[in-house]
């Protein structure tokens, strides 16, 4: 048997484990990692099947080209001809900004940044993106703003120094098990813990506090936890004063925040809330934990400013057990953000609105670099229903399934002159393609991803890639090539080695020092052993900046038509379009087809029993799902997971999107409901 | 007869193993996961630590196992051959126990014929003694290997215990009874864990422990399934079909009885239909089940369900808590 150590595909908590292989060069198991500081020799139930799709004989081994209405095989040198002379061709004819490059948190560091690389340099477009902006953009965008850095601010071992814990939209031990798990045995040891959640989560039921708080008043919420917090004196005065700036305009701003005022929006009791901001103030360390609870709204970046003023207001930033710490979904979503597969900057967060910063690529490429920076991935989906653009290239991810409102990005996909997929498996949004490419998954190529507590690791290749399929980092090599650029990169390490050299927070990450535990970032050079902690002294930005935020519902809530709230959300067994865990045995069998939670008060107000098939309706489509009466839900709620393709939620959701990070609303849009 | 190994004969001996075995010897992986691995002459042999992190009875029940390959004809094809039996260095008196546990239940008449083959010609070597981990001492085995190497501090006594054992042995020196009596003597003395799970299992088999309990421990279960698949005696399995273009595969592989799907019938109805009920069965089956059918715990107190269990409710946790909540007085 042989083993190699690996990073876990899945989410961003950063596990590893060996891929057990035999000879044969078959998967025949995994072990946890034991001695890994972030694994300690336990997965979570996605962790312990992640070797189970890599051998699935729905896997793509072939290029193929759509031919009369069909995908047939073809082989590589023709598929990357046809691939590279489409792009080059509408870029030369109707411009570069008419194509859109979408890459993947699924893929390793190296591969974003050469993909980012080839939209710029080669395609000479800032149009690319990836689906950090269906979850975390908000984040970035607003701790950008305020603290200078977008990323986590603490380390997981933080969990086992801090007095309390407050989640906010965050089913962590659903959706980030090994460290809901660190907050299940924080809270064994005596940590506080203040849940902010409508469903009835498992962390609730260990919860000091339990806020059901309406869907998107998240806001209302926070304000009104700050408002009381300064109106009982319980504010960090020095860590304010020495350490932030624009206080009194946040003053201001909560003003009309009076427990009872909050209690009229959220639905809470003046005294939950009154109750929350007194324990959380009063903890020597607390720690924020937030995920798409708090993002993924049409206010979603000011949600997260006002999850910032709290830390700040409260002094729990910058020291161990503390900080703001928005949970990464995806296994590399925040190395994608990092590589620059964003629209507005390049790697490490530089400018591509800062003309040094784009001369310094420019000389590094050895080509000039479009000025404006590009379109969000949003954005682009809207553009392209319009007919406004003509040629896409996506890279290991399923918009069909993930993006809000499905029908129009069906209709986007439809409008484009030239769709390619690389990916490796015969996805919804690959069916739709004129090119797919096989790609290598995690299991069969080399690379690094980085976690969410910005932890650089290695993953390495255990198994050869099914038929012809290859590494997606070979795959952009060959058209950068014909883009004319460098692509006769040996191996990943050496992408790594030309990426350090372009960013300063990754300038000390190499692959001989990434052999342990991997490094945290910022790490500047190769002595700096990298950074479990930000903002510790200063805030990256210099102080810590209060941006004042006030409320404003949602855009599309319940009314006599549609009644109920749809919430939208995955489930513990599935990730993301179910391509891998769909295929996974144990998981696929776990839950295998769509359903809806309905509170039973709902269920006898419109007559529904459970495990019926019922009709979903939103303004913008219908699905069939299944009834699941449970309590998790409040009246008035329902939740739907995103993994089912065959009925997809995101055919209800809505695509309202934050003005700032363009995020859709998918935590909350109007439904009704009725027997099929 | 009583043998004595130093470090150098250890090596003799595993060279002398490898033509005829497939070889596995306890070493480090590289984040120091102790890890039964094949054996090269080059291998870093780890003689004391902790128990190895993967159950040894995987080589003989792995986690994906091919049962049949079908043709396109619908003729079965001959799986792929064991080449050589294996051999297994270094396990410790739970594992072995483990391994017997496992052999009972899939070598029952019918015999389980893909377990057998890899099973039957398998040498098994104990390794106890000093040991454990910093070399702390390991109990001694219940003799059901076919060599046993018993660590002290700088040599180790070997004592055959199966014919091929005894073979095995024969080249080596003669070791002294007293120093075995000694640590025999020893041994009786350190048993905590075994005692644990006993009163445990006498709370569980007079109905003792009430439904809260499980309810309460259930709730902290983040349903990983770690605990089952670290298991050595967790025998479940689900089968797995898989049609490529030329064959038709059936596998089996570990399943967890954590799981809903995991009882759930085709009609959707659930007889372990919550995680309490599950959670319960899981401890159960182990400390009131398996006594009642085989006469002994399914329990070897090997501690890996423990280690892997994110939120402490391994098996040792929570007879803990049992005995403390529910044993004040009731034996
Ligand atoms: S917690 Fe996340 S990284 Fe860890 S095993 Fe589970 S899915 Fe993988
Ligand atoms: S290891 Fe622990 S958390 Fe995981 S399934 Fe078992 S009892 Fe539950």
């Amino acid at each position: 048997m042989n083993t190699t150590l690996t990073t876990c595909p899945y989410c961003g908590t950063g596990c590893n484990f060996y891929l057990l292989h035999d000879d044969i060069g078959q998967l025949t198991g995994l072990e946890p990692a034991a001695n890994h500081p972030v694994t300690r020799g336990q997965l979570c139930v996605k962790g312990w099947n992640a070797h189970a799709f890599v051998g699935h004989p729905d896997r793509l081994q072939t290029p193929l080209i759509r031919k009369n209405g069909q995908l047939q095989p073809t082989d590589w040198q023709t598929a990357l001809d046809l691939l590279h002379d489409k792009l080059r061709t509408i870029a030369t004819r109707q411009g570069p900004d008419s194509l859109m490059f979408l890459s993947s948190a699924k893929v390793s560091n190296e591969e974003n940044y050469l993909l980012m690389k080839l939209a710029r340099a080669g395609y000479g477009t800032n149009n690319i993106d990836h689906c950090a902006r269906l979850c975390h953009s908000s984040t970035v965008t607003g701790l950008v703003e305020t603290l200078g850095s977008g990323a986590m601010t603490n380390s997981l071992s933080c969990f086992a120094e801090t007095d309390l814990i407050f989640v906010i939209g965050s089913n962590t031990t659903e959706q980030h098990p090994l460290i809901g798990s660190r907050i299940l045995q924080a809270v064994q040891q005596g940590a506080q813990l203040i849940v902010a959640d409508s469903r009835r989560i498992r962390l609730s039921q260990h919860a000091d506090l339990h806020l059901r708080h309406q869907n998107g008043s998240d806001i209302a919420l926070l304000n009104g936890m700050m408002r009381h917090i300064s109106q009982e004196g319980l504010e960090d005065r020095t860590f304010i004063t020495q350490r932030t700036e624009n206080f009194s305009a946040l003053q201001q701003a909560l003003e009309p925040f009076t427990p009872e005022y909050v209690a009229t929006i959220t639905g809470l009791s003046s005294q939950q809330i009154m109750d929350a901001a007194r324990l959380f103030a009063e903890a020597d360390r607390a720690m924020i934990v937030y995920a798409m609870g708090i993002t993924q709204h049409s206010h979603g970046v000011d949600n997260v400013r006002a999850v910032s003023n709290l830390a700040l207001l409260t002094g729990n930033l910058g020291r161990p057990g503390t900080g703001i710490n928005p949970l990464r979904g995806q296994n590399n979503v925040q190395g994608a953000c990092d590589m620059g597969a964003l629209p507005d900057v390049y790697t490490g967060y530089q400018r591509v609105a800062d003309p040094q910063i784009r001369e310094k690529f420019s000389a590094a490429w050895g080509v000039p670099l479009p000025e404006t920076p590009g379109q969000m991935s949003t954005h682009a989906i809207e553009a392209a229903a319009a007919g406004k653009l003509c040629g896409m290239l996506v890279l290991g991810e399923n918009p069909v399934v993930s993006d809000a409102n499905q029908t129009l990005v069906y209709q986007a996909f439809e409008k484009l002159d030239f769709l390619a997929v690389i990916d490796i498996f015969m996805t919804e949004t690959a069916q739709l393609a004129d090119l797919v490419l096989p790609a290598a998954c995690y299991a069969e190529r080399d690379g690094t991803f980085t976690s969410t507590e910005r932890r650089v690791q290695r993953g390495r290749k255990a198994v050869e890639p099914p038929g012809q399929a290859r590494a997606d980092w070979q795959i952009i090599a060959e058209l950068l090539r014909r883009c004319g650029l460098k692509g006769d990169y040996t191996d990943p390490a050496e992408i790594m080695n030309e990426i350090a050299s372009l960013t300063p927070s990754y300038g000390g990450i190499e692959y001989s020092r990434l052999e342990g535990e991997g490094l945290q970032w910022p790490c500047s050079d190769n002595t700096d052993p990298g950074t479990p902690i930000l903002h510790t002294r200063t805030c990256t930005r210099g102080k810590g900046h209060f941006s004042p935020v006030t409320y404003r519902p949602p855009q599309e809530m319940p009314d006599l038509e549609f009644p109920l709230l749809l919430n939208t959300g995955r489930t513990a067994f599935h990730w993301h379009t179910g391509s891998m865990t769909r295929r996974s045995h144990l998981l696929d069998r776990e839950e295998r087809q769509a359903f809806v939670e309905i509170n039973p008060t709902d269920a006898e107000k419109y007559q529904l029993a459970e495990r019926q098939q019922l009709k979903v309706t939103s303004r913008r489509g219908s699905v069939s799902v299944r009834a699941r009466l449970t309590e998790r839900v409040p009246p008035g709620q329902v939740f739907i997971p995103f993994h089912f393709a065959e009925s997809a939620a995101n055919v209800l959701t809505n695509n309202a999107l934050d003005p700032e990070s363009g995020i859709p609303e998918f935590k909350v849009c109007a439904v009704r409901i009725e027997a099929c | 007869m009583l043998k004595q190994l130093d470090r150098a004969d250890i090596d003799h001996l595993l060279d002398s193993l490898h033509t005829a075995y497939r070889l596995q010897i306890p070493q480090q992986l590289p984040d120091g996961t102790r890890h039964l691995s094949p054996y090269t002459p080059t291998s870093v042999l780890s003689l004391s630590g902790e128990i190895v992190h993967r159950k040894p009875t995987s080589f003989f029940f792995p986690q994906v196992q091919k049962l049949v390959s079908i043709d396109p004809t619908g003729h079965a094809r001959d799986l792929q051959k064991v080449e050589k039996p294996l051999a297994l260095f270094g396990l410790n008196r739970a594992d072995l126990m483990g391994i017997q546990f496992l052999d009972r239940f899939f070598l029952a008449a019918p015999a389980d014929d893909i377990y057998l083959s890899l099973r039957q010609d398998a040498l098994l070597i104990g390794l106890t003694g000093f040991s454990g981990p910093d070399k702390s001492f390991l109990p001694l085995s219940t003799g059901n290997c076919d060599i046993e190497l018993v660590a002290l501090a700088g040599h180790w006594l070997a004592l055959g215990h199966s014919t091929i054992g005894k073979k095995l042995l024969d080249p080596y020196a003669r070791g002294l009874n007293s120093e075995l009596e000694e640590l025999r003597q020893r041994d009786e003395n350190s048993s905590g864990d075994l005692e644990l799970l006993q009163q445990a299992s006498h709370l569980l088999m007079n109905d003792l422990v009430p439904d809260s309990f499980w309810a309460e421990i259930a709730g902290r279960c983040i349903l990983c399934s770690g605990c089952n698949m670290v298991c050595p005696t967790c025998s479940c399995f689900c089968v797995q079909d898989r049609c490529f273009e030329e064959t038709t595969e059936r596998s089996r592989v570990w399943d967890s009885c954590q799981f809903d799907a995991f009882m759930r019938e085709a009609s959707g109805h659930n007889p372990l239909g919550t995680e309490a009920l599950r959670t319960r069965r899981r401890i159960h089956h182990k400390l009131a089940a398996d006594i009642e059918r085989w006469g002994e715990p399914g329990c070897v107190a090997c501690g890996r369900c423990d280690r892997s269990c994110p939120t402490g409710i391994g098996m040792m946790a929570v007879a803990g808590e049992i005995v403390k909540r529910y044993g004040a007085g009731r034996r």
